[in-house]
């Protein structure tokens, strides 16, 4: 029965053919490094189809949903760095590929075009981790996409449309993401599933070539040469995994923000160019193009200038050692490079303050969720954020007790509560209160408390801490209060919402959310201190009233909040 | 060793080998695809909902269908504001009571309608009726429609959204 299903198979070709590729001269560890990229090649389609099925490539999703799979989905992480560092297995494995062929002189007639084929496949790939690195949609892919299409923007002629056949328009957006994604998962797939298997055919067709001129006796490639390939793809996976696993899989910087400089750096297998680039000054965008186009040419060059009788390595030192030249030159950029940057303080600090904003975002994602409106808007999900934004904005130069410039009362935490009005009736012109004001200097100043008997001083205080709405409010100081408000306020204040005093603000919801909406909205109103009064702007005609409203409820929470409450906030 | 033998260990290191190592593969990337079955990846809302005043209801009108309109939804890594789930019709079958019965058809979840004409309630996908308090009436649907709990505190209607599983007899929480 076995033997009928093994002929069944056989006879229509599909399995124990008999013929050149069944057999191999030169069994041997060396002849491994096509094996492991197909390896390479299908673990990449596999986690790349597994993150496909979680991630949504617009402008305001890709983020979110590359920070979801990452932090929230189970083995996530693990996914998509065997994905990441998958792409950078290939690159390194790519080379090794590439010494060995050169070593063995694989590449001379008749095998020219198997080598042609193989640098094509070199090429596409290095695109194809270019085309991947966007999709994250995070400060580093974004950036660094950046300049390799500002690279590739300035080829003579055509460099400007390539640009925008590429982004799918004028600038990035949801069309520079779809392109990307369909180059990523759809065209360069293709492609480089086509070349790679015309490649793997060709040169199972003409064989391998062994180390020097010596003849070998073909041996069958099963199981003897694919035991040596499992070894090494097992050996290759086990590192991948092993790297993976230790560095956590891979980094997720901040979400793309085109307003917020970053020090953009490309996939480590193009540092070289970049430090080209740094060394040529003036010259860098013609040496992008030129240095590899150069490097590209020598290579596919080599057939045709290595046709000496010898394939010995030794008989053929002038173009190995050129080859060498060119790996220890890369080898070398990348080092200085990576050197360049560990010994930069500068980068260091700005590196550090990246990823605090990253851990943040991350953080703010895990717990919130990311706006619909898109992953940069995932910062304004912290409490309070957009008031505190605001408040650095428009307010602290004026309130901060930092600030040099400061022209009104400090605002900080425990702003209106029960010591801060008792120490503003105290001396309503001192410097933390409105000492810096022109209202203080002028005769319209309020006067002091000073000589009330304590009892009635507590129940005025109580009774303007009671304005705020706080629940914490002691009624009978407040009722002696209101007796006391009688005598020593109310000819120039008035305690009823939304009512002027004769000649001084209006008190009613002092310290409330609707009076704090009032009051920054515009303070020059009757209502509140008046034309003449005050110098602080109204904010109704430069603020929205979600924005002023948002205001609004940051000084009410500052009432019980402390410093430390305060600085315990996330950064906005 | 002879030959044969040799090359029979050959092949089975490698099958092993090979398994092993798409076992690895296999292994975490099916664990990974997997994992959404079994989280809550949308979340309804968690709280009643408020859908206005209920003296806009009165006895013996038509039954109305509202909007189901949750404040937050948090869709996979989206936090979304104001989401349609669905829609009730909501129907005073006494001065003191409200009917809501949600509009997921209970046979495969499409909208039903009202059908004004009739007098009854008509799912449009496969014609399955219902009577005005949701029985089910005729068509290929195993149940009634399903009633949402629903209740009016200072005259305002607070509805709790439900779904229930589709295509049995029984009501089951989905």
């Amino acid at each position: 029965m076995k033997a009928e299903i093994r002929g069944f198979l056989r006879d229509r070709g599909i399995f124990g053919s008999t013929g050149v590729s069944a057999t191999i001269a030169g069994v041997s560890f060396s002849h491994v490094f096509g094996a492991v990229l197909v390896f390479l090649l299908l673990l990449e389609a596999v986690s790349g189809i597994a993150l496909a099925a979680f991630y949504a490539p617009t402008s305001t999703d890709a983020w979110g949903s590359v920070a979801y799979l990452q932090d929230q989905m189970t083995l996530g992480w693990f996914v998509r760095g065997v994905h990441a560092h998958g792409a950078s297995a290939m690159v390194v494995v790519l080379g090794l590929h590439l010494v060995q062929t050169a070593v063995h002189g694989a590449y001379r007639k008749p095998r020219e075009v198997v080598w042609w084929l193989g640098i094509v496949l070199m090429i596409l790939i290095l695109g194809w981790a270019v085309t991947g690195y966007v999709l994250r949609w995070d400060q580093a892919g974004f950036w660094a996409n950046k300049v390799e299409i500002g690279i590739a923007a300035a080829t003579p002629i055509v460099g400007d449309w390539i640009r925008r056949i590429v982004l799918g328009g004028n600038d990035y957006g949801n069309l520079t993401l779809t392109r990307f994604y369909a180059l990523h998962v759809l065209v360069l797939p293709i492609i480089v599933g086509g070349v790679a298997w015309t490649h793997r055919a060709l040169s199972r067709k003409l064989g391998v070539t062994p180390l020097g001129d010596r003849e070998r006796t073909p041996r069958p490639r099963w199981p003897e040469q694919t035991l040596r390939n499992a070894i090494a793809i097992a050996l290759v996976f086990a590192a991948l995994i092993a790297y993976v696993v230790s560095a956590h899989g891979v980094g997720l910087a901040a979400p793309a923000d085109p307003s917020l400089p970053y020090d953009a750096r490309p996939l480590w297998y193009f540092r070289w160019l970049f430090e080209l680039r740094d060394l040529s000054g003036g010259a860098e965008k013609i040496v992008a193009m030129i240095v590899p186009a150069v490097v590209i040419g020598g290579l596919a060059a080599l057939p045709l200038l290595d046709r000496g009788k010898s394939r010995e390595p030794r008989k053929r030192l002038p173009y190995l050692g050129g080859l060498a030249a060119l790996f220890g030159a890369i080898a070398a950029l990348t080092v200085a490079s990576f050197a360049a940057d560990a010994s930069d303080d500068q980068l260091a600090k700005r590196s550090a303050r990246a990823e605090q904003r990253a851990a943040l975002a991350r953080k703010l994602a895990r717990d919130n969720g990311v706006p619909a409106s898109g992953a940069a808007d995932v910062f304004w999900t912290s409490p309070m954020a957009r008031a505190r934004s605001l408040f650095a904005a428009k307010c602290k130069s004026c309130h901060d007790a930092e600030s040099k410039d400061r022209k009104g009362p400090v605002i900080a935490p425990g702003h209106g509560d029960r010591s801060w009005i008792r120490g503003f009736l105290r001396d309503p012109s001192g410097d933390e209160f409105w000492g810096r004001t022109k209202l203080a200097k002028s005769e319209a100043a309020m006067r002091p408390f000073s000589q009330m008997p304590a009892a009635d001083f507590d129940g005025i205080v109580e009774l303007i801490y009671s304005e705020s709405g706080a629940r914490d409010v002691d009624p009978a100081k407040r009722t002696r209060g209101l007796e006391m408000f009688e005598n020593a306020c109310n000819d120039c204040h008035s305690l009823e919402d939304g009512m002027p005093g004769a000649s001084a603000p209006g008190l009613g919801g002092l310290g409330n959310r609707a009076y704090y909406l009032s009051f920054l909205s515009n303070p020059k109103s009757a209502l509140h201190m008046g034309r003449d009064k005050s110098q602080m702007p109204r904010f109704d005609r430069e603020l929205s009233l979600a924005d002023r409203d948002a205001l609004a409820e940051y000084l009410v929470w500052l009432r019980t909040a402390t410093p430390t409450d305060l600085a315990g906030l996330d950064p906005y | 060793m002879p030959d044969e033998d040799r090359r029979k260990l050959l092949k089975v290191a490698a099958c092993a080998i090979g398994g092993g190592v798409g076992a690895a593969v296999a292994g975490p990337v099916l664990t990974f695809l997997v994992a959404p079955a079994g989280k809550t990846t949308v979340t309804g809302p968690s709280a009643p909902l408020d859908l206005g005043p209920a003296e806009e209801f009165r006895a013996g009108a038509e039954p109305r269908r509202v909007d189901i309109i949750a404040p937050v939804v948090q869709d996979a890594w989206t936090a979304a504001r104001n989401v349609v789930l669905g829609a009730a019709w909501i129907r005073r079958t006494a001065p003191d009571r409200l009917l809501a019965l949600s509009s997921v058809c209970p046979h495969l979840g499409c909208a039903v309608g009202w059908d004004g004409q009739m007098g009854n309630f008509l799912c449009p996908c496969h014609d399955s009726r219902f009577s005005p308090t949701g029985d089910k009436l005729t068509g290929p649907s195993e149940r009634g429609m399903d009633e949402l709990p629903i209740e009016v505190k200072d005259g305002r209607i607070q509805l709790t959204w439900v779904r229930y599983k589709m295509g049995q007899p029984n009501r089951e929480l989905a």
